[in-house]
């Protein structure tokens, strides 16, 4: 390993350091504040290392880690998206009885993971990453020990993580014991060079998908998603959706760009199948849910399959306008999930959860600002213009148009306009008059950083509706180093 | 000054927004200096622009102040033209509206809704202001739509009476055919010439349409079809007698003095194209002289005073599109003018009448005025004799140019005309006499303020000697110079000074001396019947009503359970049911779970070997 290399690995190193700054912290001294001052310091300490990345980029440090401007892009992204789970993190848990900081720490590991599966370029990293990641993902939905629900969450998790993972690694052993690689180039290379079909390899990739399937809750493995959602606390929750799941779908577009598996056709039917599978199922799901987690946990299926249609759209056109248009989708469905998250979390205390959509009821007239956010949020996911949401999904239109994927792009159409039903159903009872059964007993002039996130996200939500110019460009560039 | 053309509208509208937006918390002595002080901020910059207009070589004065929409090649700009036409039109808007606006502050005092009526009013002189100014269609139908929206809000002000509401939306719907039709002919006139500027329309239609074509027939046509349903001419009348549900300075500033003439102006401003299109031009002028005898016969019949005061707005209307029609075009727009003086006259001392006397509106329930009311009685004598046009009133020299104009192109037009004068005689003085001789049966509850007085003076000054305001339009109209060929003292030219003369004395007869009995002629079984015939406005609503009413709310019946909605009813079911079944998946249980994980992996891997 050169000096080239380490300047290239610095996120890692960083962000590595980082976890151990907090765990080291916490040993000396316990304290909420504190120890949020450092992880926050520590995440802005690694935004600046993606930078210096930047200047070298793209490397291959050692055959497990590529650092390209794909994966730096992410690493910038995903970053951001703690920061914000941070903000929220904080507001929520800071009047929690117990001991918080340790929660800081796992979403600091849990992000290494993230970090290490959006750069990897080799099973071995691939697995190690997705394990860091879960692993510290089941502690923090855990958190609020005294709790039942995100017990009972941690545990299922837990559990169905395990069998994914077992497909996971079937499905590897199966490729290695056909091809003998494990580096996502030489395989590619193995299956450029062999003629027709292998059915071993054929069968190792999907027991892959259905490995990632569980981790991205996409149909047939999605049944966890809603109990996980609604056990999790509310800003933990917004991690697994964005962070978790943007880290695993950059994962699965790597492998499939550099490996050329899209040579096996076969495939584009499978994944056809779940993306239908999980746009109809997450939206049907979702139509007559009551509790507002729940209600986004089946509208995450739906969108992650949206993302779906559009990386089948890469293997028959151009693949550059594909990613783009799922690298833009990731970024707005960040945006949105975790505003979304961001507002049930600030109505929310580990106690009680504002999950239950009368919770919800008449806050318009109470809250206006905070309804007016949550209104926009839902606005965006549900893709109206004006809104990030929209862009990313004119996007999702355009690829699948250009790849006359005539049958996904009726299933989208169907799914979207089942999901502006549930979506306007909490913006009319938000809207409508009268008490909320549950309302959180906190001073509302309290969780100023919870606020000011939020007001930042729908600056951007509005910004990258109205101007998506700057940000398409910069899109653009990125998605060029993959592939 | 003349650069300081855009603020004319902008001052009522910026009146506007502040009493939309604090009319509640203004106190009410301040309302109506917004109110009226905006339309009269608007008066005066109007005069100082028409001083210096007049003066000048009055060429045409173009404004320029941005975009509106620029498209690949489509531009609307917010442009104002202004030439001897939009000259005169703005002295009419700003400064009828003006007095009308001082007249509302006494007259509406008593209101609840004070500064809503004050921001309605203001709106609709913003936008009339916009129709008459803008150098482009799309700007002028902007202003179009903007009176038709400050007509509908004022007709139904007081919306506690759902009549009134009936009438608001009769005028709305009516007025909106012929939008529709209007908005039709914009588009074909894009279409075909590529420019939405009134000015290079009007160029490029002489340059590329041969004259009678069917292009300039049809956009014509459909102009004119706009033109018909704002100005309340024949077939689509039927609204302005019912939109005298409205406070009676609406009536007077609307649907009297300004709004009703857009109509008129708009045919007048792109004169060019129905010089292209002689078949439609004449239409108008056919359509005007049917319009004036039916509103004329129905004026004859009314009791109400202020459906009287509609039907003759009508009619005068009705000499206009005669004018019109017969290639006078100043003479229609100096018929705009004068009208606009004694018609707002007229309407402002029915609003007193209406105001002192108990909100009485029948007239054979009032009945000696002449003395308790001086004012108002000179102001209806003077507002009458110039509606009828007698010698010397602004009317007369109206009237007389458009029926010494029609006699020229057809005798039949002129004699349709001299009739309607003669009835017109005959309603005004009945009016005069019912009201203000004879016995009086009640006393004047209440006299009217200077506020209200100060208007009816001028205007009366106005109506008098108005005629001779009379704009040169030479500059704008071609070959309007035929007033100067000497007709002095002609068959012609007598029979239609004696016209008006006639019904006067027919109205002294039955109305003033007693000599004949409209009364006795009513106990014939074929003059009620006329005398019914005409009081319902010659049978229009009923025509439409059975015409195009009825089958439409027939079929609309047919239609009740909503056929067409079944189909959506029927998809939200099917998803309410697969939701209902996919429900059924989300069990809890980590056991099924995980065996639908397997179960999962196991369709795929069969779908992925199987294909």
């Amino acid at each position: 390993m050169n000096g080239n290399q380490l300047i290239g690995l610095a996120p890692i190193i960083t962000l590595s350091t980082a976890s151990i700054a907090v765990m080291l912290g916490i040993a000396i001294k316990r304290n909420f504040v504190l120890t949020c001052s450092i992880t926050a310091f520590g995440i802005i300490i690694s935004l600046l290392a993606v930078a210096v990345a930047c200047q070298e980029s793209p490397i291959q440090a050692t055959l497990l880690i590529r650092m390209d401007n794909y994966a730096l892009f992410f690493m910038a992204l995903l970053l951001l998206a703690s920061l914000a789970v941070l903000g929220f993190c904080y507001d929520y848990f800071k009047n929690f009885e117990g001991d918080n900081e340790e929660l800081l720490l796992l979403l600091l590991t849990a992000l290494l993971g993230a970090f290490v599966l959006v750069s990897s370029s080799h099973f071995a990293s691939f697995f190690l990453g997705l394990e860091t990641l879960s692993i510290s993902l089941f502690a923090l939905i855990s958190y609020p020990l005294n709790q039942t629900r995100p017990l009972e969450a941690a545990i299922k998790y837990l559990i169905l993580s395990g069998v994914s993972s077992a497909f996971l690694l079937m499905g590897m052993a199966l490729i290695y014991a056909q091809s003998g690689e494990l580096y996502f180039k030489d395989i590619g290379n193995f299956i450029a060079n062999q003629p027709g079909m292998n059915i071993m390899m054929l069968s190792g990739v999907i027991l892959i998908v259905a490995g990632l399937g569980f981790k991205l809750s996409l149909a047939p493995f999605h049944l966890w998603t809603p109990d996980v959602y609604q056990g999790a606390p509310a800003p933990i929750t917004a991690f697994i959706a964005t962070v978790s799941k943007g880290a695993v779908f950059v994962v699965l577009l790597r492998y499939f760009v550099s490996s050329h598996n899209y040579v096996y056709t076969p495939l584009v039917t499978v994944f056809s199948v779940i993306a239908v599978l999980s746009i109809l199922g997450g939206n049907l799901l979702a139509l007559l849910q009551n509790n507002v987690k729940r209600l986004l946990a089946y509208s995450s299926i739906a969108h992650i399959g949206y993302l779906l249609a559009a990386f089948i759209a890469a293997a028959s056109i151009a693949p550059s306008l594909a990613i783009e248009s799922v690298t833009f989708y990731l970024l707005a469905y960040f945006i949105t999930t975790i505003g979304a998250f961001g507002v049930v979390s600030l109505l929310s205390t580990p106690e009680t959860e504002a999950d239950d959509i009368s919770s919800y009821r008449g806050l318009f007239w109470r809250r206006p600002w905070l309804a007016a956010v949550f209104t926009l949020m839902l606005l965006s996911l549900a893709g109206i213009p004006l809104t990030a949401g929209f862009i990313g999904k004119f996007y999702i239109f355009t690829s699948a148009a250009d790849s006359r994927l005539w049958g996904l792009l009726f299933a989208i159409i169907i799914g979207s306009g089942l999901g502006l039903y549930y979506y306007l159903r909490i913006i009319v009872v938000m809207s409508m008059s009268g008490e909320a059964t549950v309302i959180k007993s906190v001073n509302p002039d309290k969780d100023r950083i919870s606020k000011a996130t939020l007001a930042v996200l729908t600056i951007l939500l509005v910004w990258f509706g109205i101007y998506p110019g700057f940000l398409i460009n910069v899109i653009q560039s990125v998605s060029l180093s993959l592939g | 000054m003349i650069e300081l053309l855009g603020w004319v509208p902008l001052f009522p509208f910026l009146g506007f927004l502040i009493l939309v937006f604090a009319g509640e918390r203004l106190s009410k002595p301040i309302i109506p200096w917004v109110g009226a002080g905006s339309v009269g901020i608007s008066a005066l910059l109007t005069a100082l622009i028409g001083a210096e207009f007049l003066r000048g070589t009055m060429e045409p004065y173009r404004m320029f102040s941005g975009y509106w929409m620029a498209l690949d090649d489509m531009s609307v700009p917010f442009g104002f033209y202004l030439d001897a036409l939009s000259m005169t039109m703005l002295f009419v808007v700003s400064g009828v509206g003006f007095l009308i606006h001082v007249y509302s502050a006494g007259f509406m005092e008593s209101d609840p809704g004070y500064a809503r009526f004050f921001a309605y009013m203001n709106l609709f002189v913003s936008a009339m202001l916009v129709l008459v100014l803008a150098d482009n269609l799309v700007l002028l139908y902007l202003g179009w739509e903007g009176v038709g929206l400050g007509s509908y809000l004022l007709i139904g002000f007081w919306y506690e009476d759902p009549d009134n509401g009936h009438a608001a939306r009769k005028a709305f719907v009516m007025t909106r055919i012929g939008d529709t039709s209007m908005a039709l002919g914009l588009f074909l006139l894009f279409t075909h010439l590529h420019t939405f500027d009134i000015q290079f329309l009007m160029i490029r239609a002489g340059n590329e349409w041969t004259p009678g074509t069917w292009l300039p027939v049809v956009s014509a046509a459909l102009l004119l079809g706009g033109a018909l349903g704002k100005s309340a001419q024949l077939p689509l009348q039927t609204w302005l007698p019912d939109a005298m549900a409205g406070p009676t300075p609406v009536s007077a500033l609307i649907h009297a003095a300004t709004m009703v003439t857009a109509g008129v102006y708009l045919i007048a401003r792109t004169h060019d194209l129905f010089l292209l299109a002689p078949s439609v031009q004449f239409a108008v002028g056919i359509i005007g002289a049917i319009t004036l005898l039916i509103a004329g016969f129905s004026a004859l019949a009314q009791t109400d005073i202020k459906r009287i005061l509609a039907y003759s707005t009508i009619s005068q209307i009705g000499y206009m599109f005669l004018a019109l029609g017969v290639g006078a075009w100043s003479a229609a727009i100096f018929h705009l003018l004068t009208h606009a003086f004694f018609k707002a006259l007229l309407f402002l001392a029915a609003g007193a009448v209406i105001f002192c006397f108990h909100h009485e509106h029948n007239i054979f329930k009032m009945g000696g005025l002449r003395k308790p009311m001086p004012l108002t009685f000179w102001s209806f004598m003077i507002g009458c004799a110039a509606l009828s046009a007698l010698p010397f009133t602004s009317g007369f020299y109206s009237k007389h140019e458009i029926l010494l104009a029609a006699f020229e192109v057809s005798p039949v037009l002129w004699a349709a005309g001299c009739l309607g004068a003669l009835i017109t005689g005959i309603y005004s003085f009945r009016l005069v006499f019912v009201v203000f001789f004879g016995t009086q049966s009640q006393s004047v509850e209440k006299g009217i303020g200077w506020r209200m007085a100060a208007p009816l003076v001028l205007l009366g000054i106005l109506a008098l000697f108005g005629g001779l305001l009379q704009i040169p339009m030479d500059s704008v109209f071609p070959g309007s110079a035929n007033t100067d060929t000497d007709h002095a003292f002609n068959l012609v030219s007598a029979l239609t000074i004696a016209a008006p003369f006639a019904g006067l004395l027919i109205a002294v007869l039955f109305y003033l001396s007693g000599t004949f009995s409209a009364q006795r002629l009513a106990n014939y079984g074929w003059a009620r019947l006329v005398r019914q015939f005409f009081l319902s406005g010659c049978g229009f609503d009923a025509i439409y009503a059975n015409l195009l009413v009825r089958p439409f709310v027939s079929i609309a019946k047919l239609n009740k359970n909503d056929v067409v909605d079944l189909l959506y009813l029927g998809i939200a079911w099917l998803s309410r049911e697969f939701h209902r079944i996919a429900r059924t998946s989300q069990t809890g249980r980590v056991r099924w779970y995980a065996s639908s994980m397997a179960l999962g992996a196991v369709f795929i891997l069969a779908i992925g070997l199987l294909s």
